[in-house]
């Protein structure tokens, strides 16, 4: 085969070697790979002609041992499965290391659980499959447990070994019952923050296809947290998540908000508990800028919880119900696109409901429609991603874009899970403050003046962890628009 | 004192892949088993890569008596039938104990075992779970490994077969910071896998270097018909350096067709009858034929393509093609594949009996580093069915031996010592000796052979012998140690094939008339130890 292309690489790689007790550095490397390598070819490239004593891992060079996986940019990937680039930046993934790229990967492995065969000798049936094989594909590359932040800060067996108690709860062939130990293992101590699933290479959806699930099995053999229970039972009796603590947004707003100007667009408008009755003001400041935006809102008042709180707590008897009052409430007002701005309603409008109209987050709207410029504020901003808008949803740029239209400054700090969802902020608040404070030290870090999210939880639970006030995009934009007015 | 790290337990398995972890469940029912891995467990080999699957003659309309013919029809006659009718007899019942430990292979809506044709047989027999099927059955072992008491030193590659009296009682390996462990064992089962790493172009992981067929060999046993690789029909083209990428039988059993750069559907010229699905070897040669006489497309394959499918159903079968190929820019649901031959299986190896003894005492082995079970060319599908069958007898033949005083030699000890001390003063690059090994091979000893070519890879690879092999430090004397054993598993290939004096099977030689009735050949296995070499004549021919 002849003409193949060659390109030079340029790599960072941080070397380590921690029975030395020398300090991990980074050591740049150039190569020369042929056209289309990967960033397993680059480091084989470097051990066969620069230094042999590079350590990584690699097996099957095909996506299917799971030995490869490193960071690359920052984010766990599979070596061998993701196109070399020049100037990237190569690290181990975030579990002890044994040596530069070389992780500890026999520690976790050793503690998955297996299958101990029942006498039956039945096999599962399609259904079961069905549901066995989107969690089965694990190829124990630990990229899951590298990002998972509630392994962090308390005892949690983590995704990979949820996904495979998951897995033997679905199949008739192990007769156990480890749903008991599961709770043990940390099963509410997970945030859902969706990292896991995000960072695994076989696309892996543990925390809905596991975990949640693991959750309603512990539901129905009476294991939920107590702390849960009582936030089902309110939403069974009052149709909300939270209690009532003063006039909600619903009753402050009529049920057509009319634009201050020409008509752009109409949208109805999914509140959500918190916005409803916790953080009222914020809901109220989102509502000054659509108005101002030419956005008509129509705010159906008998819409209740979409449920969030009880799925993501394997709670999820009445769900049903909820569902179909929510999605009724709009489509008899024949509306075709629903508006939400809490990052957790929206996530769940999108994925865990089937609806006859499109959903769309309101970082998305505004960038969609594109607002008036407000004044640029003199201030310094940081934002946080909410996991349910980020890894929910896949917004990332749009809530960015409108940030700096309006800041003079914006710093970025890792996206990392603040601990107040999953039911975890209600159910195990030491493990959501030692999160929280977690992303205090991150906000601290930035020098910012202001944080900036996207999400009603996000931003009660961080305002707990940090000095800095803590502000929805649309209260900022708002405050760009009064500043516009102020001056003119 | 002969080395700080002595471990001892009853029975020793090398290599953690399908064979070794089915043959470490069996013997531990007889004493403590040690599983010695070059990889972390279960992460290595070419097992958790198979993925069309695994042949067993599940349906009441199929018998063995077709898998048994179909398995020696596909290897040219070459195979020992008495391996072939343990295989096709046993391998239903390994299947079951797969299923019953929690493996999750395809079902029919029927809630039997679903099955697909793959190429050379007579009936739909192959089990699957999608196309994952090896790392389905790897995941399985490993989960039922996990209950059973086992103790698995990960990360630590066997370089050479401890003897002690004419027996083999343990074996030798570096960790990975290349320091010896020593193990001592009553029993030892060999199960490293195949060798294909040892050509330029290949489908195998980076575990297949042949170092079973090296370590068998110094020990004295007895290896078959070492020249018989087969060359799989479609590896991947595209990236360059990851060429050679297996794409699985099963896109061709599923209806996926070839076709040269002038759209034509070329197997209907060679096999007019099964096409597409016709034995691998014939394949192989077809799609050379096709890329030789200039045919070939722009990257140097033939087209396989799958587009004329529907969507869903190409997701639903084949999705690890899919996820492979998007990842390289190409949809299969929409563009086809573009395929070359790759050395992919080693269909020779250690001479076992059925109970997976080999010819020396203490030393057993099964999976792919063994030979006789696929003659000259394997049906796929056959090979996890081998490491299961196989796995267990040769288990339980090692758990079954007696249990005695185990003695290590120091003299042998103190020599594995001078060779790493060697390679610590060397001079040579081992990545630069193992590249020209690989082009050797692929250039001289690969589908088409000729006696000249043969002899000139010969010579080549015996000047690679005398480089001085370097290892800049201890956790680099396994890259040494490694390009030694490839080094002698490609001897044992070329000169295999030297003293095969006839095209049979994967051997092709372009110098010979071709053996249009292998069941005629007067010719048997073509034999190598450290005592002897030779071909024997057939049975009865
Ligand atoms: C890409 C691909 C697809 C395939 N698809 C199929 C298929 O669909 N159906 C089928 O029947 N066959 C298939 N095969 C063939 C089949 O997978 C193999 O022949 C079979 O899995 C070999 O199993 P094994 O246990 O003998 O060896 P392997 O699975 O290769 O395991 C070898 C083990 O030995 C270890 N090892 C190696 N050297 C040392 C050492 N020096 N010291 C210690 N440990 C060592 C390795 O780490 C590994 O654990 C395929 C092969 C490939 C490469
Ligand atoms: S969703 Fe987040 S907290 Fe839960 S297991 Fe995954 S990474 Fe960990
Ligand atoms: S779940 Fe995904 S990320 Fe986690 S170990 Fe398995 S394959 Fe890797
Ligand atoms: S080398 Fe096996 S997954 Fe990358």
């Amino acid at each position: 085969m002849s003409g193949i292309k060659k390109e030079k690489i340029n790599v960072s790689i941080l070397r380590q070697d921690p029975s030395s007790g020398s300090e991990p550095e980074f050591r740049d490397y150039t190569v020369e790979v042929n056209e289309g390598a990967r960033a397993l070819d680059v480091l084989m490239a470097i051990r066969d002609n620069i230094d042999p004593s590079l350590s990584f891992r690699h097996c099957c060079g095909a996506g299917q041992c799971g030995s490869c996986a490193i960071k690359i940019n920052g984010e766990p990937k599979l070596a061998c499965m993701t196109a070399a680039a020049d100037k990237m930046i190569l690290e181990p993934l975030d579990l002890p290391v044994l040596k530069d790229l070389s992780v500890d990967l026999v520690s976790e492995l050793s503690k998955m659980p297996g299958l101990v065969p029942c006498e039956c000798e039945e096999l599962p049936e399609k259904d079961e499959i069905d549901k066995i094989k989107p969690i089965r594909d694990c190829i124990e590359c630990l990229c899951c447990v590298s990002v998972c932040p509630a392994m962090k800060v308390v005892d949690f067996a983590g995704p990979t070994r949820m996904r495979q108690e998951m897995r033997l709860a679905l199949d008739p062939r192990d007769s156990r019952n480890r749903v008991p130990l599961t709770v043990d293992e940390g099963l509410f101590t997970c945030t859902t923050c969706h990292a896991c699933y995000l960072s695994c290479p076989k696309d892996i959806e543990i925390p809905g296809k596991a975990i949640e699930k693991l959750r309603e099995l512990a539901n129905r053999q009476g294991l939920t947290l107590d702390r849960h229970k009582e936030v089902a039972e309110l939403v069974r009796t009052t149709g909300r998540s939270v209690e009532r603590s003063g006039k909600t947004f619903l009753e402050k707003v009529p049920e057509v908000i009319e634009p201050y100007g020409e008509v752009r667009a109409e949208v109805g408008f999914y509140v959500g508990c918190m916005y409803n009755m916790r953080v009222v003001q914020t809901c109220l400041d989102t509502i000054e800028v659509l108005k101002r935006n030419g956005i008509r809102v129509i705010v159906p008042k008998e819409q209740v919880c979409c449920g969030s709180p009880l799925i993501r707590t394997g709670q999820t008897q009445i769900l049903d119900h909820l569902k179909k009052t929510n999605i009724d409430c709009f489509v008899k007002r024949g509306i075709d696109t629903v508006l939400t701005m809490c990052a957790g309603c929206g996530a769940t409008l999108k994925k865990d409901y089937e609806t006859p109209f499109e959903v769309i987050d309101i970082n998305q709207l505004l960038v969609k429609y594109g607002i008036e410029p407000p004044e640029i504020l003199n201030v310094k901003v940081t934002y946080h991603d909410p996991c349910h808008l980020l890894r929910g949803q896949g917004i990332s740029e749009e809530p960015r874009e409108l940030i700096r239209m309006v800041a003079k400054e914006f710093v970025e700090m890792p996206s990392i899970c603040c601990g107040a969802g999953g039911g975890v902020r209600s159910g195990l608040p030491d493990e959501a403050k030692a999160l929280g404070k977690n992303r205090g030290i991150e906000i601290e870090k930035t020098g910012c003046d202001v944080v900036v999210t996207s999400c009603p939880f996000c931003e009660f639970h961080i305002q707990e962890s940090t000095d800095r006030p803590v502000k929805n995009i649309n209260s900022l934009i708002l405050e760009g628009y009064r500043k516009k007015d102020g001056n003119c | 004192m002969v080395a700080e790290n002595i471990v001892e337990c009853h029975v020793l398995v090398i290599g953690s892949g399908g064979a070794g972890t089915r043959a470490a469940i069996e013997a531990a029912r007889y004493g403590d088993v040690v599983i010695m891995s070059r990889s972390v467990a279960g992460k290595g080999g070419c097992t958790p890569m198979a993925e069309g699957g695994f042949n067993a003659v599940m349906n009441p309309e199929d018998c063995s008596t077709l898998h048994a013919e179909d398995t020696l029809r596909g290897g040219a006659y070459l195979n020992d039938p008495e391996l072939v009718d343990v295989l096709v007899s046993e391998a239903p019942e390994r299947m079951k104990d797969l299923v019953n430990w929690g493996a999750v292979f395809d079902l029919t809506p029927e809630k039997k075992l679903a099955q697909r044709p793959f190429g050379g047989q007579r009936f739909n027999r192959t089990c699957y779970a999608g196309d994952r099927t090896g790392h389905e059955m790897m995941m399985t072992l490993i989960e039922h490994l996990r209950v059973e008491n086992i103790s698995i030193l990960h990360e630590i590659s066997a370089i050479e077969l401890l003897k002690s009296g004419g027996k083999v009682c343990g074996a030798a390996g570096l960790d990975r910071n290349g320091n010896l462990v020593l193990i001592k064992a009553d029993a030892v089962v060999l199960a490293t896998g195949g060798a294909a790493q040892v050509y330029e172009v290949n489908t195998n992981c980076a575990t297949g270097n042949g170092q079973g067929f090296a370590l068998a060999y110094r020990a004295g046993a007895e290896l078959i018909d070492m020249e018989m690789v087969q060359f799989h029909p479609t590896g991947a083209v595209h990236p360059y350096d990851a060429r050679g990428r297996l794409i699985t039988e099963a896109v061709r059993g599923e209806g996926g067709l070839l076709m040269n750069k002038d759209g034509e559907r070329f197997m209907e010229r060679y096999d007019p009858e099964r096409k597409e699905l016709s034995t691998r070897d014939i394949v192989s040669r077809s799609i050379a034929t096709e890329i030789l006489e200039g045919r070939g497309t722009g990257k140097g394959g033939v087209y396989l393509d799958v587009s004329h499918l529907d969507d869903r159903y190409i997701e639903e079968k084949l999705p690890l093609m899919l996820e492979q190929f998007l990842n390289f820019g190409v949809d299969i649901r929409k563009e086809p594949m573009e395929v070359a031959p790759t050395a992919h299986h080693f269909m020779g190896g250690v001479r076992i009996d059925t109970n997976g003894a080999t010819t020396v005492d203490g030393l057993f082995a099964c999976g792919e580093v063994t030979g006789g079970i696929h003659g000259a060319n394997r049906l796929g599908g056959n090979s996890l069915a081998d490491t299961q069958v196989f796995g267990k007898r040769a288990g339980e033949s090692a758990g079954k031996s007696p249990v005695a005083e185990k003695e290590i030699d120091p003299v042998q000890v103190e020599a594995i010592r001078a060779r790493l001390d060697g390679y610590l003063a060397g001079e040579k690059s081992p990545a630069e000796v193992r590249k020209q090994l690989k082009e050797i091979m692929w250039e001289s000893a690969g589908i088409y052979r000729t006696e000249k070519g043969l002899k000139k890879a010969l010579s080549g690879i015996v000047d690679l012998v005398g480089e001085k092999l370097k290892a800049k430090g201890r956790e680099n004397l396994i890259d040494c140690c490694t390009v030694a054993d490839m080094i002698t598993t490609a001897l044992l290939v070329v000169r295999g094939s030297i003293l095969r004096p006839e095209s049979r099977g994967a051997n092709t030689r372009t110098d010979l008339d071709p053996c249009i009735k292998p069941e005629e050949s007067p010719y048997g296995h073509t034999f190598q130890s450290l005592e002897k070499s030779g071909i024997e004549k057939a049975e009865g021919n």
